[in-house]
């Protein structure tokens, strides 16, 4: 089995965004040169991808700040509550504020607004919220209940998904940090997994596209024997905080496995022929239907140089995996 | 000099930099709407602002730099405009919005040895960035780095103001949680084979208290002997690892080891409000806030971001059996989605949100009001206001 690659999140934005946007937030610049300056930059970080051998193209969001942003700003009746910081990041977010009353309007979640935030180059991966980590990380006191709640969020990232599909997209990663995090936390209840494949049961399963539930920020060992079960075609793991020991425990023969062995968050270069090395031990033992490697989450956390030295990384990984 | 006795208020640390200082430092012309700023606060402070402005001009005129003794005088002016203009608008403790500092975790940073910078700024809210560092060594305080860091500062801010000065200091967990922790990762990676949590929980200790000992607690012995009365020390990240609270607690006791003679405050703002366990919020930092040193009693917060006075100020009554804390109240956001909106609080909301706080708290001699935050995201008039609009409500609160 070929072992491939590809990122998953937001890539660091380059000095010269910086500048112009730090330019534009005081003043001194205009919104059309920040524009402009995300086209730029999103066309080079779409090109290095091609020349690492990426297996799929992901668009590095330097638009967008936040995961939950574009439902935010674009799904009606959804408004922005309290900044909040993003797990352990030093990096906020706003926490979405969800009536019941955002759904009854079923033409909303059409808006071609909420796809543009995507479109700066063509890409192959869209990055959504898994239903279970927007459900806990919002505030759906308007519902009678968390069922109700995720049942009506999954169909809001159903139609989100179809949509991009329809836009050319073909691999959607449901991000799941909230599961893994409590789990980490030992602050799991035991209704947050039911909740989980609720919604997947809905938004899991995309025609035209392949749907990974993407976890990370904890260690999602114990949970893999549920994972491999959920209604979703592929699994990311994050290796960084999750013990491979406890991965190569169970078999994703119905599944893709997505490493994500190189750490996003720390400037520390892994050495690629040990990602390599534990990729194929992890091929052996699982025997996935597709296996990849990916950073645990986006490289946003430390900047551009930075994203490019860990897209080089897994090149250098795939070429020593392929001569084991 | 102060003069009231209830509810004093003061600033959390930075307001942002003059427009037109910026722009002289890059050699580009002034608009006339930097003039202005330049020209209504210098006129709210008291303050002559002509001979500054015209050498703010030259170099957006004649593209030449403004020499280094030239960056200082404008740098001089910034800072004492600052301590006046807080003066002015009747703040009860003022210091110099941090006009002499890069940014926060920056200022400190880039004076450590062992750490070093990142190539990009990283995004952290909205357009918002900063610039990380790695710690590749064991960091310690450059030589001769305390005059240049916080002494010249604090003394030009004292020779300035005829109110009382807090003093704001970086506390070194957050200096920890904003760096690439390389070397102790490194460093204990053979002592927790496998055991993932466990490092990152070692290392970061090693960090704090390595930054606690050699960086923020030498800055902290010079402020005292330089006459400081009141540090407040930036813990803006306390909450961000759930797990890693008593490291917090742990590195601020180690900032005050051993002083005397001085009032500690510590800001905490953006407390995990969704932390998705059982507790939230300001809850997070207990029982283990009760283990700070006694001389840190005070603490600063972030609270009209989420505008749930009642919920977050709840834990420190539950608590005030055990130890009492005064309480700086946030009463103003300081979003820049608030800026954008055009929001702002008026005095009524701030007399309500202090009452409310009274009312939580059940003593109104523990409750002082201030900013959420630092302000330095604003633009300068939006801050002018929101100190006018936080002293305008706190006047209301005194009358009852």
């Amino acid at each position: 089995m070929s072992l491939g690659i590809y990122l998953a999140g937001p890539f660091g934005q380059s000095r010269e965004l910086y500048r112009i946007r730090n330019e534009a937030k005081r003043g001194r610049g205009s919104a059309q040169a920040v524009d402009q300056r995300i086209k730029t930059d999103t066309n080079l970080v779409l090109q290095k991808q091609k020349e690492a051998g990426v297996s799929f193209l992901c668009d590095p969001l330097f638009s967008q700040y936040y995961l939950f942003q574009p439902f935010v700003e674009h799904i009606h009746n959804v408004s922005a509550g309290s900044q909040e910081n993003w797990f352990n990041n030093n990096v906020f977010f706003r926490k979405p504020q969800i009536p019941a009353s955002a759904y009854r309007n079923t033409s909303l979640v059409t808006s071609s607004s909420f796809t543009r935030n995507y479109h700066h180059g063509k890409s192959d991966v869209a990055i959504l919220p898994s239903p279970f980590t927007l459900l806990m990380l919002s505030d759906c006191s308007g519902f009678g209940n968390r069922e109700e709640a995720i049942i009506k969020i999954a169909w809001l990232l159903r139609n989100e998904a179809t949509l991009l599909v329809q836009e050319g997209y073909s691999r959607i990663h449901y991000d799941e940090p909230a599961l893994a995090y409590r789990q980490s936390l030992a602050s799991l209840k035991p209704t947050d997994l039911d909740l989980l494949k609720e919604g997947l049961e809905i938004c899991g399963q995309i025609p035209g596209a392949t749907t990974i539930l993407h976890t990370y920020f904890g260690d999602i060992g114990p949970l893999v024997a549920d994972l491999v079960h959920l209604p979703v075609d592929g699994i990311g793991i994050d290796c960084t905080e999750t013990r491979i020991d406890d991965l190569i425990a169970h078999s994703f023969a119905d599944k893709e496995l997505v490493l994500g062995l190189v750490d996003a968050r720390s400037t520390a270069l892994e050495d690629p022929v040990e990602l390599a090395a534990t990729s194929h031990a992890v091929e052996q033992r699982c025997q996935p239907k597709a296996l990849y490697l990916t950073p645990n989450t986006g490289t946003e956390y430390r900047g551009f140089t930075h994203g490019l030295r860990k897209l080089e990384l897994l090149a250098e990984a795939k070429r020593c995996y392929g001569g084991q | 000099m102060v003069v009231n006795s209830l509810f004093l208020t003061y600033e959390v640390g930075s307001l942002p930099k003059l427009n037109a200082r910026m722009k002289a430092f890059q050699k580009k012309p002034l608009s006339p709407e930097d003039e202005e700023e330049l020209q209504t606060v210098s006129a709210r402070a008291g303050l002559s602002p002509q001979d500054i402005l015209e050498l703010l001009r030259r170099p957006g005129k004649t593209g030449r730099r403004l020499t280094a003794e030239e960056k200082t005088a404008v740098i001089n002016f910034n800072a004492l405009l600052y301590v006046r203009l807080q003066e002015a608008c009747c703040l009860d403790f003022v210091y110099d919005g941090e006009a002499r500092r890069s940014e926060m975790y920056r200022h400190v940073a880039k004076d450590i040895a062992g750490f070093e910078d990142l190539p990009e700024m990283i995004r952290s809210r909205g357009p918002d960035s900063w610039r990380s560092s790695v710690c590749v060594a064991e960091p310690k305080l450059k030589e001769d780095s305390l005059a240049g860091l916080i002494l010249d500062e604090f003394s030009q801010a004292q020779t300035s103001a005829t109110q009382p000065l807090k003093v704001p200091l970086d506390d070194p967990y957050m200096i920890a949680v904003m760096s690439d922790n390389r070397y102790f990762l490194e460093k204990l990676r053979s002592v927790h084979v496998g055991e993932p949590k466990k490092l990152r929980y070692a290392a970061k200790r090693e960090l704090v208290l390595a930054l606690a000992r050699n960086v923020i607690r030498p800055q902290v012995e010079a402020l005292v002997a330089s006459g400081a009365a009141w540090i407040q020390l930036d813990a803006p990240a306390a909450t961000l690892d759930l797990e890693h609270i008593p490291i917090l607690v742990e590195g601020l006791n180690e900032c005050v080891a051993g002083t005397s003679g001085v009032k500690f405050s510590v800001h905490f703002c953006y407390p995990r409000r969704v932390s998705l366990i059982d507790k939230s919020g300001y809850e997070l930092l207990f029982p283990h806030v009760l283990n700070l040193d006694p001389k840190i009693d005070h603490f600063s917060l972030e609270l009209a971001n989420a505008d749930t006075y009642a919920l977050d100020l709840a834990v420190f009554r539950q608590y005030a059996d055990q130890r009492r804390f005064e309480i700086g109240v946030g009463v103003v956001d300081i979003t820049l989605e608030k800026q954008l909106k055009g929001e702002t609080e008026t005095p009524e909301i701030v007399r309500r949100r202090i009452a409310q706080a009274v009312s939580v708290l059940g003593d109104e001699k523990l409750v002082y009001v201030a900013p959420d935050c630092g302000l330095r995201q604003l633009s300068l008039e939006r801050a002018v206001r929101l100190y006018d609009v936080l002293v305008e409500g706190t006047e209301l609160a005194r009358r009852g």
